[in-house]
């Protein structure tokens, strides 16, 4: 469970993140919907302790990432904005290395790739060169590597980004799959389909705030239009959406 | 060690050494080129003293009927004659001669006369190779001329020639063998550092800019890891990589002394295992130093070009005590011994001269470097660990 109070993050003088507050609670898939810059990622990268928060708090499963980041991370797997591999390290390499850092020993990466390998199918090119590989596979591969260590929290920032169908439904696919385990998942888009296809509670992320909260439903009734892409511009432009 | 910064060591040692390009620009390149260099140099520059002192000495005369004796007397110490005519000062910058001697048709009324007679000597003092060689020849020969013919004036006059030589000059050079060599060897400090810096060049700018560039950075920093055991881990392949070139290198040059031309220059110089453990024990330490200050850089670089472009131009930092103490003279202190690439330097240099050097000097050679390399290594951890180093994009 990933629990964010009243958090906030400036730039300079931008305030990229406003007094923003959430949960995100285990066996739920939990949206960050916005438009670009709208304060996502900022908010993403608070949560995995890569940029310390100015104001508020947040707990991974009780664990304060500012105060003990090395232990929110074993708590965490993240697949974030940036995701390049080491193009000279085959994709099991480059899965293995990650491990290692989070202290694996070589029995458990292996069992672990094994499976990732299964639930992503990976297994054309698990053991070759990540040069060249498309999109599709370099994402499949940066997911893995985010997850080698089995995290109860997976965060994912805009996972679907640049993919052709077949992979976006693989990766779809293996997040329901986890949220049946029971995990907790977070992650961000500026895609309707996306977020309309496999969240249950969507969290609309507009100048730094939490404008709007609820499942699909709730927020298509609260605003009074029949799909959430009117929804979200309804609730982003504060009902100003004439054209 | 921690586990985790070995994790991080072997992997950047492995996913570098599957790069033909950087196995072969660093190591190799780094280990090959200062000492070939070196021979090319040693050779080029015995060669054309060699060259010079020896070959036939050439003189382009106008004037050639205007002093007969003193043609015989060229000729007569070997030098062979040619007549010249035209401009002699356009022939000297043309390069078509090297000098060329001119005397006026008064040369021989003014020389009978007992009054100083000219002769005009056309060089281009600024121009390259052995030019000065040739020059010089030709002045002493013209000065031993005219101090025979001075003599056999004064012994007509009844006046012994002796008296005109009130102090003379015994020599005492008291250089051996071994200093001519390290004289001539100079340069050989930095072409080893040189190699040094070679070697982790590489891997500084592909373990921090290289990161960066792939995207791979955000993802490497999510994993439990302390961002100083990560910089470690890097540091640590760097170093190995500086200190693998730095072996090679010594071996390179082991291999290429046969080429060098110390016979003809007299010199005397063995390079055995134990000079080269020594040799070693110097340079190595040098290795943090130079991974650490290309890491600082390669971190405030944004992409993998700008990177290598400065990391680059560290190599010349290592050239400047070498050209120094190449200019002046030095007595050398121990606290010089402390200061990193000086004191390797003076010190190699003694060991070259055949001049006995305390261990105590070694010693303060290998921790000077050592202490200033752990303190930019220090440096180079605090600047990994700002938050903005993801940002400086």
């Amino acid at each position: 469970m990933i629990e964010v109070k009243a958090v906030s993050k400036s730039f300079g003088d931008v305030k990229a993140v406003k007094e923003v507050t959430f949960t995100a609670p285990d066996h739920q898939v939990t949206a960050l919907l916005g438009a670009n810059g709208a304060g996502k990622t900022t908010t993403l990268r608070m949560i995995y302790a890569l940029i310390t928060p100015q104001t508020g708090e947040i707990l991974i499963d009780g664990v304060n990432p500012k105060e003990h980041p090395e232990k929110a991370r074993k708590l965490l797997g993240v697949l974030p904005d940036t995701r390049g591999l080491y193009k000279r390290l085959t994709a099991r390499e480059n899965i293995e290395y990650f491990g290692k850092l989070h202290g694996m020993s070589d029995a458990d990466i292996k069992t672990r790739t094994e499976a990732l390998v299964e639930d992503l199918r990976m297994h054309e090119f698990i053991d070759r060169k990540t040069d060249g590989f498309s999109q599709g596979q370099r994402v499949k591969v940066a997911i893995a590597r985010a997850l080698v260590h089995d995290p109860q929290n997976i965060i994912l920032d805009e996972p679907t980004n640049g993919l052709d169908v077949m992979s976006t439904r693989g990766v779809r696919r293996f997040l329901k799959k986890e949220k049946q385990r029971g995990k907790c998942i977070l992650f961000s888009s500026h895609v309707m389909q996306e977020v309309a296809a496999v969240s249950d509670e969507i969290l609309i992320v507009s100048d730094g705030t939490i404008a709007a909260q609820g499942t699909q439903l709730e927020l298509q009734q609260q605003t009074e239009k029949s799909n959430l892409e009117d929804a979200f511009v309804h609730i982003v432009t504060a009902g100003e959406d004439h054209e | 060690m921690n586990k985790q910064i070995l994790t991080v060591m072997f992997k950047e040692i492995k996913d570098n050494l599957r790069d033909k390009k950087t196995v072969m620009s660093s190591i190799f390149m780094g280990a090959i080129f200062g000492p070939i260099l070196l021979v090319v140099m040693m050779n080029a520059v015995s060669g054309m003293m060699k060259d010079k002192a020896e070959k036939q000495l050439e003189l382009h005369v106008n004037g050639i009927n205007n002093a007969k004796s003193f043609i015989t007397f060229v000729k007569s110490q070997g030098a062979k004659v040619s007549s010249f005519s035209g401009d002699a000062k356009k022939a000297i910058l043309d390069k078509d001669k090297e000098a060329i001697l001119v005397i006026p048709s008064n040369f021989a009324e003014k020389f009978e006369s007992g009054i100083p007679a000219e002769i005009q000597l056309y060089y281009d003092a600024t121009a390259k190779g052995a030019t000065n060689i040739t020059q010089k020849r030709i002045k002493s020969l013209i000065k031993s001329y005219s101090r025979s013919i001075g003599m056999i004036r004064l012994q007509l006059r009844g006046i012994s020639p002796s008296l005109l030589q009130a102090v003379t000059i015994e020599d005492h050079d008291v250089s051996t063998a071994e200093s001519k060599g390290a004289q001539a060897l100079a340069f050989l400090p930095y072409f080893l550092i040189m190699g040094l810096f070679m070697g982790s060049m590489y891997l500084a700018i592909d373990t921090m800019a290289g990161e960066k560039e792939r995207n791979s950075l955000e993802s490497l920093l999510l994993n439990p890891i302390k961002r100083s055991y990560l910089l470690t881990g890097k540091l640590l392949a760097t170093i190995s990589f500086g200190i693998i070139t730095l072996f090679a290198t010594l071996l390179t040059f082991k291999f290429t002394l046969p080429f060098m031309p110390f016979e003809s220059m007299g010199i005397n110089f063995n390079f055995g295992i134990k000079d080269m453990m020594l040799f070693a024990f110097l340079l190595a330490p040098l290795s943090i130093m130079a991974a650490s200050l290309q890491t600082i850089i390669a971190t405030f670089s944004k992409s993998f070009k700008e990177a290598q472009t400065y990391v680059s131009l560290l190599i010349f930092i290592p050239m400047i005590p070498s050209i120094i103490l190449m200019m002046v003279p030095v007595k050398e202190k121990l606290w010089m011994m402390f200061v990193p690439i000086l004191g390797q330097n003076l010190a190699i240099n003694q060991i070259l001269r055949g001049e006995p050097v305390s261990l105590l000097w070694f010693i303060a050679v290998a921790v000077g470097s050592l202490f200033v390399g752990l303190l930019l290594a220090l440096l180079a951890i605090k600047l990994y660990n700002r938050e903005s180093l993801l940002f400086s994009d």
